[in-house]
This record gives C-alpha cells, structure tokens and sequence, in this order.
C-alpha cells in the first residue's frame, strides 16, 4: 500500500497531508487509554493460567513420569485427540510436554477470544455507538482507526507472547521452545483479529462481528480435531485450521518456526480484505444491509414473558440454527469412530456411543455458554436503562426478570433438543442405527439439570452481586475443567464432584439417575429464588 | 468569495429509500445558516455527507472549496462538527474527550476551553459514562467551539440541554458568528434558527422547499394571536396580512404576518384586550401550511 503515515504530533496536531491514515498515533493512544485495564488484565489473566494449569498437570493429574504415559497414551488413543492434543514426539515426554499436549488448544482460543473482543470493541462497536462519526468529523484518515485497531492488536498479542513465553520458562520449558509457545499464542491471535477486521466491515453491530468471528473460531476448533483424529500428528483437516497451524510449530518436540508463516500470511490476507471492504462503504453501514422489520408488534406480544421471548428470538434462532449444525458435523464422526483402532475408552464398550457420551457432554457446555450469556443480558438490559420503561409500567422486578430467566431456562430445553436431534441424526446416517435419534436427544435432555444449576448461578449473582456477574464465567470454566479431568485423569473424586457437571454419568447413553436430577434442579431453583430475592431489595443500575 | 457549502442535486439512496432526492443548498462564508426540516427529512444525512462518512449517490458538493469525500481530512482540520447524539467513551472523562476531539483537529485553545467549560458549567473530571445526555452533548459543544476553524457543522447541537443551557448556547454562536466563523446549524426548532440566521434552507423529503434571508422568508414567520377581549371583535377580516380569524368563547384567534403585528394589537386594544396570548409557528405546523402532508399540498 502506498499510504503516507503521518504522525500526529500529539497537541499539536499534524499538518500532514490528508491521507487515509492521518491521526492514526493519537488513536492507538486513544486505543490503548481505553484499553489501559482491560487488555493488561486479559493478558496477564491468560498468562496466569499457564503455571496454574501446569501446576494441575504435573502435580494433580499426572505427578509421575509412568501416569504422564498413561494419561498420554489414553488421550493418543481415544476421542480426547478432539479436545486435546496431538503428541508430538515421545509419549513419554516431559512434564512441560505433558501441558502442551493437555492445555494448548485452551491457550490458542484464550488468545484468539481477547483478540476477536480488542478488534471488536475498536471498531464497529465505535461506528455502532457514533463515537466514530464524532472522530471522523476531526481530522482523522478513513483507515485510521481500523489501523488503530490492528496495531492494538499487535501490541496485545506481542504482549502475550513475550508475558506467556517469560511463564513457559518459569515452568521450565527452554528459552527456544518458550519463545515459540508464545508466538504460536500470538500467531492465533493475530489470525482472528484479522478476521474480526473483516467481519466488523460485514456486520451492522458489533456483536453480529464478533458472533461471527465466534463461528469461525468454533469451525477452526472443530477442524482441528477432526483433522487430529484423521493422523496422529494431524491429518489435512488439521492444517486447515489456524488453531492446527500454531500447533504445528510443534513446540518441546521437532520445532519449527516455518508454520508461522501460514497465520502471517492469512492475517495479511484477511487485513487487505478489510482495508478493501472499509474503502468500498459508508460510515457505519454494512454489507449485509438491515432489513426493515415490522411497522407493529405481533400480537402475541403482550405480556413480560412474550416481551423476553421477543427480544431473545433471534440470538435462539441462530444458536439453534449453530448447535443442529454442529450436532450433525459430530454426529456424522460416529461412523468413522467404529472403524478407528482404539484401544481404551471404557474396554469392551460400544465405541459410537461413547464417542456420543462425550459429545452429549460436550453439548451441554455449549447450551451452558449460552445460558449465561443469555442471562448475562439481563444486566445489559438494566444497566443501559432498557429495564427501566417496562419496570416502570404495572411489571414488578420478579416478573421481568423472572419471565426472562424462564426464557433461557425453556431455550435451553430447546437447544438441548436440537443438539441432540442433529446429533442423532449425524449418528444414524453415518452408522445406519436409527435407534441414534431418540436416544441421543434423550440423551442430550437428561443434561438438562446441570446446565440450569450454571444458569442458575448468574442468575443468583444478578440479584445478590452484580458486580461480580464475571464470576459466572469462571464457575463455568471451573465445572467444564475438574469434570473433564476427574474423568480422564483420575482426580481424587472430592474434586470433581464440586462440579454441577459431574453428577449425571455419561455412559451408558441416557442413563437416568432421578437423585443426581432431583438434587441438581433444586439447587438451580434455590439459586434463582435468591437472585430474585436480592433483585428485590438492590438498587437497579440507573443510566 | 467560493462559498463554505455549495451543494447540489444531491442524492443518495439506501435500497429503495430517497434520503436525498435533489437537495440543494448554499452556504456563503461568513453567515450562519440555519437547516430546518422536520425530522427524517435529511438534515443528518446531508451532514454525513459533507463530512465524508457517506458517499453521495449522486450531485455535487463542495465543502470550503475542495471534494469532502476526497479531501475529507485536509477539510476537517477546517471545520468541528457537534451531532445531536453524542455518544462518548465510557471510561475517559468530559475533559479527556474535549481534548482528545481537539488534538484530533489539531489542537484547540486552552483558555476558550476553559472558558466554555465554565460557562456551560460542565464537570471536566467526571467519567463520560456517569454523563446525562446533555452533559455528552456540552463535551462535544465545548470542544467544537474552542476549536479555531472556519466552519462549524452543529447538527441539533442543543438536544438534552435545559433552557438556560440553551440561552448559553446562543450567546456563544452569536459570538462565534461575530469572529467571523461560518456556522451550519440545523435544527427542527424554526424559533432557535430564527434568532441566530441570516438565512434559512427548509428541507423537506429530501429536497429544500424553501431557502433565503429571513426578511424573505418573512411571509413564514407568521405569529399566532388568541385574545379574549371585553367586546366581541369585529372587522378583523379587512385588516392587512391577517388570516383566518375565528371567536369562539368570547375568544378570538388569528394569525398574522410579522409586518403587520402593530396594526393587528392596535386594532384588538379598542375591544378591551383581557388576555393576549402570542406565538411563533412551529416548523410543523408550517410545513403542513405550507407544503401540505405529501402529496396533498
């Protein structure tokens, strides 16, 4: 490109020429004032996790070099190569190799998730709220603020590779291998960010931006496992996927730099893609125009229920619309699954449904992340003032928020349904077995209990101490990761029975256990009782 | 002299909608043109464009001489710009956002921003998210107006503010206006342009229906009367420039053309005048007047 970068002299201001990128360093700086505690936190949180998860790994799940080769050679050889993975080199390697294998793919979405919200939040979200009409009028460059939000990135993804790469050598990995973990964290990254510079030039709002670079995330996780369970060092399935490319530096094993130099060039890509776009468009319009919506409401909404159904019924349509498509990718594995040689997973059982044991599991966090996100709006809606015309009218606080945690709680069911039904369905084309359908979605819906206990814990924090909603997050992290190693690395069993994920059993496929059930949806129904209880008493969050 | 704003035929389309169909509009360097239409009728949209956040369908427009779409950065080292809804950074302050929007032009004047912050009596220190839509909105003012430029662009700069906020506002454009500044203000208050404007556009559709000097746009500022007077009022109808007188209730209403006002006041004084009430027409009720609703004109 031949732009001329000017630098904006500060209070001064510049007096270069009026090009595309004029007032781009007073942006970053803007950019990063914003960002002055949020991206330090991101980074310094991902890069926290690497001596704590490596901690767990060498101390909890595998202390001694014989347990590291077993718990190595059990996720080689079953479906775990799908969550975890690939070995490289030894099985019977270090413990640092060890993590690798165990926790990688986590750090490679950490990365990318902080990546795809930075570039998400500095740009469409400011053509969103108007804040970018209010700069454009100044004298700042049409690309400026889109570069403001790459270098941001930049910044936030060097940051984290040297931060997780100082962690790595804390750990004991070496210097070289160190330094590589971390640029395949930042390579990631950088990958989806560029993405995100696409999809905010797509998309009217900026969560439809970063929804779809959320899509494109979730495909890239998928194809990585499809492709690791094609060859043990990742078939070509593998090399299609960002996530794949940053593993194939192969870091504590055969290194190499060269792989790198995929997601470079894929980020260039993507980057002159988004220039391309932003150059073609009008301030704040998109391509993917809004269409006109209805001139009055439907007649069915008339009541704090309808009101919440309304407003949520697009967000369930397309997470609907994701999990039948995702349930029918992973159900149409299974055929594949009963000609693979594996030689553990619960010995002598029915390899195709223990491989949908696991991915029922899998749904169930999935519908989690949507529960709490779906109850995370809530606080959304109160605290930009949304709430505050409906409470004001003949609605008390109980029935509006009550009526809209009765939406997610009934979306769940849904979606649990869904899941399951594409599931099934996927299962019983690629096996021929019919009797998949009905008992999958069974399957799928017997999960129900544990997923309204990890909405049920928003929903008591919404009411009792909205300002530590986060926690939500972190209570589901928490379930999603003693449950999956309590299963797969024996964990004293005290562990992962903290975790509301533990108690119903995955195998057999739709086994029913009324006490687990009973226990786990009373304690979702004490939880919320108390978030409405507090919701009663608490200020609300005025404008 | 070129003249600040010369716009036109311009159009611009979204589908099938007409944002603009045709606009014309002329700003001569150094007045204050007031932009009325109601709302939707385009104001916001022929501002974007001459800001270059949206490129024109079709038509022309020049902005201080040069292509605001082309030239767009060189032009809004020029010019500040004020939206109606201002919307900031909610972890900055007032005072940082006034900065910041300032150097962004290319600085602004430390003891005019000091000034107006005191006058518009705005809290510099506060976070922009604890704000009320009219303390956004004094943000973006204080930091248009202590900016040094030629050109102001406010864009119903005064929506959120009390009215003593808004006698503030006025004094300090008629100040502006004074210095020599070249000020677009649009609005769909007909009263806050007629104070300040030279001249005036009206735009309706898309399209200006009207566009001069005030003294020609006279015949628009017609001023309702309702008095209820100690004897009935008769011979109202021949008077000059009085239109459509009606009693009711003892109470007698017309409306008439601001050249004619004595005369009128003189002539209901002889029946005993026991409450007078008098206003201005909204731009509303003008432009159903005057352009009729559509196509019913």
């Amino acid at each position: 490109m031949t732009v001329t970068v000017s630098r904006t002299r500060g209070r001064t201001g510049s007096r270069a020429a009026g090009g595309r990128l004029t007032g781009t360093g007073a942006m970053i700086r803007l950019a990063l004032r914003r960002d002055r505690i949020k991206l330090p936190l991101w980074v310094l949180a991902i890069t926290a996790l690497i001596p704590r998860f490596y901690g767990a790994a060498t101390t909890v799940v595998a202390p001694t070099p014989e347990a590291r080769l077993e718990a190595t050679l059990m996720i080689q050889g079953s479906f775990m190569k799908v969550l975890a993975g690939p070995v490289f080199g030894d099985p019977a390697g270090t413990s640092q190799q060890y993590f690798l294998l165990a926790y990688w793919v986590e750090f490679l979405l950490a990365a990318a998730l902080m990546t795809i919200l930075l570039v998400t939040r500095h740009t469409r979200a400011e053509e969103q709220t108007g804040r970018a009409e209010l700069v454009r009028a100044a004298a700042v460059g049409r690309h400026a603020q889109l570069t403001a939000a790459l270098v941001l990135a930049l910044i936030g993804n060097a940051a984290l590779a040297l931060c997780s790469a100082a962690a790595a050598i804390a750990v004991g990995f070496p210097i070289g291998g160190a330094l590589l973990f971390g640029a395949s964290l930042a390579a990631a990254g950088l990958v989806f960010g560029a993405l995100t510079a696409v999809t905010a030039q797509v998309t009217e709002h900026s969560r439809g931006a970063a929804g779809l670079a959320g899509v494109a995330l979730a495909v890239a996780w998928i194809l990585r496992g499809a492709g690791a369970l094609q060859s043990p060092e990742g078939g070509p399935l593998f090399w299609l996927s960002p996530l794949g490319w940053s593993q194939q530096t192969r870091v504590l094993a055969d290194e190499r730099w060269w792989p790198l130099g995929l997601p470079v060039l894929a980020a260039g890509l993507l980057v002159a893609a988004a220039y391309a776009l932003a150059e073609r468009r009008d301030l704040g319009a998109s391509l993917v125009a809004p269409r006109p919506g209805r001139a009055s409401a439907a007649p069915w909404v008339r009541s704090p229920f309808a009101l919440a159904l309304r407003l949520q019924q697009a967000a369930i349509g397309w997470w609907a619309a994701a999990f039948l498509a995702v349930g029918l990718i992973l159900g149409a594995m299974t055929g594949g699954m009963l000609t693979t040689d594996l030689p553990i997973f619960s010995a002598g059982a029915d390899l195709g449904r223990a491989w949908i044991g696991l991915m029922v599991f899998t749904g169930s966090l999935y519908t989690a992340v949507f529960a709490v996100l779906s109850v995370l709006r809530l606080r959304t809606e109160e605290v930009r003032g949304r709430s505050g015309p409906v409470l004001a009218g003949p609605t008390g606080r109980v029935t509006w928020f009550g009526a809209s945690l009765l939406v997610t709680v009934l979306a769940v069911v849904v979606l649990l349904a869904v899941y399951g039904a594409g599931l099934g369905v996927g299962a019983a084309v690629s096996t021929g077995d019919p009797a998949y359908v009905g008992e999958v979605t069974r399957a799928c819906l017997i999960r129900a209990p544990e997923v309204l206990v990890l909405l049920a814990v928003p929903a008591a924090l919404l009411g009792l101490a909205p300002r530590l909603l986060g926690l939500a997050w972190a209570a589901l992290a928490y379930c999603g990761f003693v449950t999956v190693l309590g299963t797969y690395a024996g964990l004293p069993d005290w562990v992962p029975n903290t975790s509301a994920l533990s108690h119903l059993p995955w195998t057999p496929l739709g086994t029913f256990t009324p006490v687990a059930t009973v226990v786990l949806t009373a304690l979702a129904a004490i939880l919320t009782a108390l978030g409405l209880y507090g919701l009663r008493r608490r200020d609300l969050a005025t404008g | 002299m070129t003249p600040a704003i010369a716009v036109s035929g311009l159009v611009k389309t979204y589908g099938r909608t007409r944002a603009l169909d045709g606009l014309d509009l002329t700003v001569a360097a150094g007045e204050v043109h007031g932009f009325l239409g109601p709302n939707g009728a385009g104001k916001s949209t022929t501002i974007r464009v001459l800001l270059g956040l949206i490129r024109a369908t079709s038509g022309s427009a020049r902005l201080l001489g040069g292509d605001p779409w082309a030239d767009a950065v060189t032009l809004h080292r020029r010019l500040a710009y004020v939206p109606g809804d201002v919307e900031l950074w909610p972890n900055l302050t007032g005072g940082e956002a006034i900065d910041l929007l300032g150097r962004l032009r290319g600085g602004l004047d430390p003891k005019r921003r000091q000034a107006l912050i005191e006058r518009f009596e705005l809290d510099p220190r506060k976070k922009a998210r604890t704000y009320s839509k009219g303390n956004r909105q004094k943000v973006a003012l204080v930091a248009a107006l202590s900016a040094d430029v030629e050109l102001l662009i406010l864009d119903e700069p005064t929506s959120g503010l009390d009215p003593l906020m808004e006698a503030v506002f006025q004094r300090v454009v008629a100040e502006a206006k004074a210095a020599g500044h070249t000020i677009l203000l649009s609005s769909h208050i007909l009263a806050q342009v007629e104070r300040l404007a030279d001249r005036i556009t009206i735009i309706r559709d898309g399209k200006a229906v009207e566009s001069g000097t005030l003294a020609e746009l006279r015949h628009l500022t017609r001023t309702t009367i309702e008095a209820s007077t100690a004897r009935p009022v008769t011979g109202l109808d021949g008077l000059p420039g009085v239109h459509r007188p009606t009693t009711a209730d003892g109470t007698v209403r017309f409306s008439v053309d601001a050249q004619h006002l004595d005369t009128a006041v003189r002539h209901l004084a002889q029946f005993g005048v026991r409450s007078l009430v008098s206003h201005p027409p909204t731009l509303e009720e003008l432009m159903l007047r005057h352009y009729g609703n559509g196509a019913a004109a």
